[in-house]
C-alpha cells in the first residue's frame, strides 16, 4: 500500500543513522502532526457545535461557508484582531507563558503518540509513563495561570482544580499500571500489538469506564468543568484573558480532547491496529467516535460540585480501580 | 481563613438579568449574601400615577416579562374593583385559560433556566424555550401578540377567542403532556441533576413563613397556600383542583412542584374549556377609552396568584388617575430568603438555589 510505504521510508528516514537526516525528518514530522492536530481541532470544533445544535433543536452555524464549516475560522480571525487586555494586578509573564507552555506540553504528548506502525517520532520504553508524566504538569499550568490573572473567579476555578485534581489521578495512574501489567510493558506500540487479538475494553470493561471518566475531568470536560463553570464563574480561569491568548485557549480545549481520545484509543481499542486501512486512519477514526462520546456527555448531564467529585473519587473511582486491577491480574495469570 | 469578598454580577450568566450579589466566602462556603437591587428600577408606580386607568397596563406587562399576562391581569382586576366593574362567567373562564396558559409558559422557561443554571450547555434550556414558543403561538393567537398582550380590559378581554383556538390548545396540551415525560426522563432521571438538588437549600416551614415567602417556594416546604384556592377569584372555586405540595423545601421539591403546576395548569385548561361552552356573559370586555367610570371604591386591593408567587396590587383611588398603585412584587420578597437559604451553602450551590427561586429582576425592581 501506498501510505504504509511512505511511511515505511519515513520511520527509516526518523531512525536514520545520519543525524542530520534524523533531525530534518523530526521537523518534517512535527509539521505532519501539527497540521493534523490543527485539523482535527477545527473540524470538532465545528462538528461540536453541530452536534449540540441538532440536540436542542437549533441549526448551528450555517452563514460562513457551506454549512458553517468556516464559522470558527471566522472566531478565531475575530479574536485575533481584538485588543489585548491584561487586569492591572495581574502577573504579566505567568499570563502569557502559561497558555503557551499548555499547548506545547499538549502537542508534546500528541509527538509521543504512535499513529501508525512506522509512523512516530519515538519508541520509547516507557512512553506510556512519559505521558502521563506530562499530562501531570497541566493542572499545575492551568493552576499557575488562574492565579497569575489576579482575578477572585480565576482564583476560585485554580483552587477547585487543585481539589479536582487529587480525585481523579490517582484512580487514573492504577488503570494504567493495570493496563501495563496487562501489556507487559509500558511501550505503546508493544500495548497496541498485545490488544490486536482482545482489546483492553473487552478486557477490563470497568477500567475503561474509569479512564474515561477521568479523562474527563483531566481535560476540564462537563460534568467536570469545575474551573471554567460558566454558570458560576463566568469563565473561570479564562475570565481575564483576552484576544490571541483566548483563541489559543479555546483551541487549546479541542486539541486536548483530541490527545485524550487518542490516549483512550491506544490504552483500550487497540490503537492503530485493524484490518485494511491503514494505521492512521483507523487511530483517527477511533479517537473521532471517543470525541463524539464525550460531546453526548456534555449536552447532557448537568455540572458536579466539588465535594461530589471528591465523594466520587475516593469513594467509588479508587476502590474500583483497585477491584479492576486484581480482576486483571487474575485473568492475565490464568 | 480570611473572608473572601467576590461580587457576582450585575453583569454575570446566570444571575438572571441584572442581579448583583456581593457574596463573603470561606474558602467555598458561604458566609454571607447581600442583594444589591435596583439596577433595573424604572418607577412603574410612580409612572402609573401620571397616565389615566387604562393607559398603564402595557407599564404592568414590562413589570414580569417571563409572564407579562399575569400582572396586566392583575391590574385591571383591580381597577375595575375600584371602578365597580363585574366580570361576566364568560370572561372570567376566557381570562382563567389565558392566565394557566401563561403559567405553564412561565414554568417551562424556568425548567430551562434552572438546568441552564446547573451547567447543562443550554439543552434543558433549548428545550423550555421550543416548547414555551407553542404556547406563545398560542397565546399570540388569542390575543394578537407574542409576548406583551395588552389583552386585558374592563369587564372581559378584548376579542372573543378564534374558532379554532379550543381545538389547537387541547390538542397542544396533549403534545406538552407528552413533552413532560420527556423531561422528567432527561432531567429527573439524571443522577448528577438529584445530588445536585436534593438537600440543597432547605427552607423549614416556620422560616418560610416568617420570610414571608410565597408560591413554589412557600408550597414545596409544605403549607397549602394557592391564592386560586385559599381565596379564589374568577371560577376557579367551581373547578376541581387541588394546589401541589411537597414538604421537603429544598431545591427538587421546588423543581417538582413546578413540574406537578404545570400538569395542573393543563387540566384547569381543559376544565375551563369545557365549561366555557354553557357560561353566560359577554367574552369581551369595554373598549379602552380614557374618561372611565367614577371610582366606587376609594382603595382596592387584589391578590393573585402569579407563576411566581402571590401578587398583590393596593390601588388608592383619585378621580380619573390612580392615586398612588402599590405592588408586592413575589419576586422582591423570594429574594430576601436567598441570605437565610444559602447560608452554609458552597458557591456552586448559590446558583442553583437562586434559580430554583425564579428570579425575575425586572420584577423585583419594578
Amino acid at each position: 500500500m501506498l501510505i504504509d510505504n511512505l511511511t515505511g521510508y519515513f520511520y527509516s528516514g526518523l531512525n536514520s543513522p545520519n543525524i542530520l537526516v534524523s533531525i530534518l525528518f523530526v521537523i518534517i514530522y512535527a509539521i505532519i502532526i501539527s497540521i493534523l492536530m490543527s485539523v482535527f481541532a477545527y473540524v470538532f470544533g465545528w462538528v461540536e457545535r453541530k452536534m449540540i445544535a441538532k440536540t436542542q433543536y437549533r441549526h448551528g452555524p450555517t452563514y460562513v461557508g457551506k454549512y458553517g464549516i468556516f464559522q470558527n475560522l471566522a472566531d478565531f480571525i475575530k479574536l485575533l484582531s481584538k485588543e489585548k487586555m491584561v487586569p492591572g494586578n495581574a502577573d504579566r509573564f505567568l499570563l502569557n507563558v502559561a497558555p503557551v507552555l499548555l499547548v506545547s506540553i499538549t502537542v508534546f504528548i500528541i509527538f509521543l503518540i504512535p499513529f501508525s506502525p512506522y509512523l512516530q517520532a519515538s519508541n520509547l520504553g516507557l512512553g506510556l509513563l512519559v505521558i502521563f508524566v506530562f499530562l501531570g504538569f497541566t493542572p499545575l499550568l492551568l493552576f499557575v495561570a488562574g492565579y497569575s490573572s489576579g482575578g477572585k473567579f480565576a482564583e476560585l476555578g485554580a483552587q477547585r482544580s487543585v481539589l479536582m485534581l487529587i480525585s481523579y489521578e490517582i484512580p487514573m495512574i492504577i488503570v494504567v499500571a493495570t493496563v501495563g501489567f496487562a501489556a507487559g510493558s509500558y511501550n505503546l506500540n508493544s500495548i497496541i500489538r498485545m490488544q490486536s487479538t482482545l482489546p483492553y475494553a473487552i478486557l477490563m470493561p470497568i477500567g475503561l469506564i474509569i479512564f474515561f471518566i477521568a479523562m474527563l475531568a483531566e481535560l476540564e470536560r462537563p460534568p467536570f468543568d469545575l474551573r471554567e463553570a460558566d454558570s458560576e464563574l463566568i469563565a473561570g480561569w479564562l475570565t481575564d484573558i483576552s484576544a490571541p491568548y483566548y483563541a489559543l485557549a479555546l483551541m487549546l480545549d479541542y486539541t486536548r480532547m483530541f490527545m485524550g481520545s487518542l490516549i483512550i484509543a491506544i490504552l483500550f481499542f487497540a490503537g492503530w491496529s485493524g484490518p485494511i486501512l491503514p494505521g492512521i486512519f483507523w487511530l483517527i477514526i477511533k479517537a473521532f467516535i471517543i470525541s463524539v462520546f464525550i460531546i453526548i456527555v456534555r449536552v447532557t448531564v448537568v455540572r458536579m460540585r466539588i465535594d461530589k467529585i471528591l465523594k466520587l473519587g475516593w469513594m467509588y473511582l479508587l476502590p474500583l480501580s483497585l477491584i479492576n486491577l486484581l480482576l486483571t491480574l487474575i485473568i492475565v495469570i490464568l | 481563613m480570611a473572608l473572601t469578598r467576590i461580587n457576582i454580577g450585575p453583569v454575570h450568566p446566570s444571575t438572571h438579568g441584572v442581579a448583583r450579589l456581593v457574596v463573603d466566602l470561606d474558602g467555598d462556603t458561604i458566609v454571607k449574601i447581600e442583594p444589591h437591587i435596583g439596577y433595573l428600577h424604572r418607577g412603574v408606580e410612580k409612572l402609573v400615577e401620571t397616565r389615566m386607568y387604562m393607559q398603564s397596563p402595557p407599564y404592568m406587562e414590562k413589570i414580569d416579562y417571563v409572564a407579562p399576562m399575569a400582572m396586566d391581569e392583575l391590574y385591571v382586576a383591580t381597577v375595575e374593583k375600584a371602578l365597580g366593574i363585574d366580570v361576566s362567567e364568560k370572561a372570567g373562564y376566557a381570562r382563567m385559560i389565558l392566565l394557566e396558559l401563561q403559567r405553564i409558559a412561565s414554568h417551562l422557561f424556568w425548567i430551562g433556566s434552572v438546568t441552564n443554571d446547573l451547567g447543562q450547555s443550554f439543552t434543558g434550556f433549548m428545550w423550555g424555550f421550543r416548547d414555551r414558543d407553542i404556547i406563545l403561538r398560542l397565546l399570540e393567537d388569542a390575543t394578537g401578540q407574542r409576548m406583551f398582550y395588552v389583552n386585558m380590559r374592563l369587564g372581559g378581554i378584548t376579542r372573543e377567542f378564534p374558532k379554532d383556538f379550543e381545538e389547537n390548545t387541547i390538542k397542544t396540551l396533549a403534545y406538552l403532556e407528552k413533552r413532560m415525560k420527556e423531561y422528567e426522563n432527561f432531567i429527573e432521571k439524571n443522577p448528577i441533576f438529584i445530588q445536585r438538588m436534593k438537600g440543597v437549600g432547605v427552607l423549614s416551614i416556620d422560616d418560610a413563613i416568617n420570610l414571608g415567602v410565597t408560591g413554589h417556594v412557600l408550597r414545596a416546604c409544605g403549607v397549602k397556600y394557592d391564592v386560586r384556592k385559599n381565596n379564589p377569584y374568577y371560577n376557579y372555586e367551581t373547578l376541581n383542583f387541588h394546589p401541589k405540595i411537597l414538604s421537603d423545601g429544598d431545591n427538587l421539591s421546588r423543581y417538582r412542584v413546578r413540574i406537578m403546576e404545570i400538569e395542573e395548569s393543563i387540566r384547569i385548561i381543559r376544565d375551563s374549556f369545557y365549561k366555557l361552552q354553557s357560561a353566560h356573559g359577554n367574552m369581551v370586555g369595554m373598549p379602552v377609552k380614557l374618561v372611565s367610570p367614577k371610582p366606587v371604591n376609594k382603595i382596592a386591593m387584589v391578590s393573585r396568584e402569579a407563576p411566581r408567587g402571590e401578587a398583590m396590587m393596593y390601588l388608592v383611588c383619585d378621580d380619573q388617575k390612580p392615586y398612588r398603585l402599590s405592588i408586592r412584587s413575589p419576586t422582591f420578597i423570594n429574594l430576601a430568603a436567598l441570605n437565610h437559604i444559602a447560608k452554609g451553602h458552597r458557591l456552586a450551590d448559590l446558583f442553583s438555589i437562586f434559580a430554583t427561586l425564579d428570579m425575575v429582576m425586572a420584577d423585583v425592581d419594578r
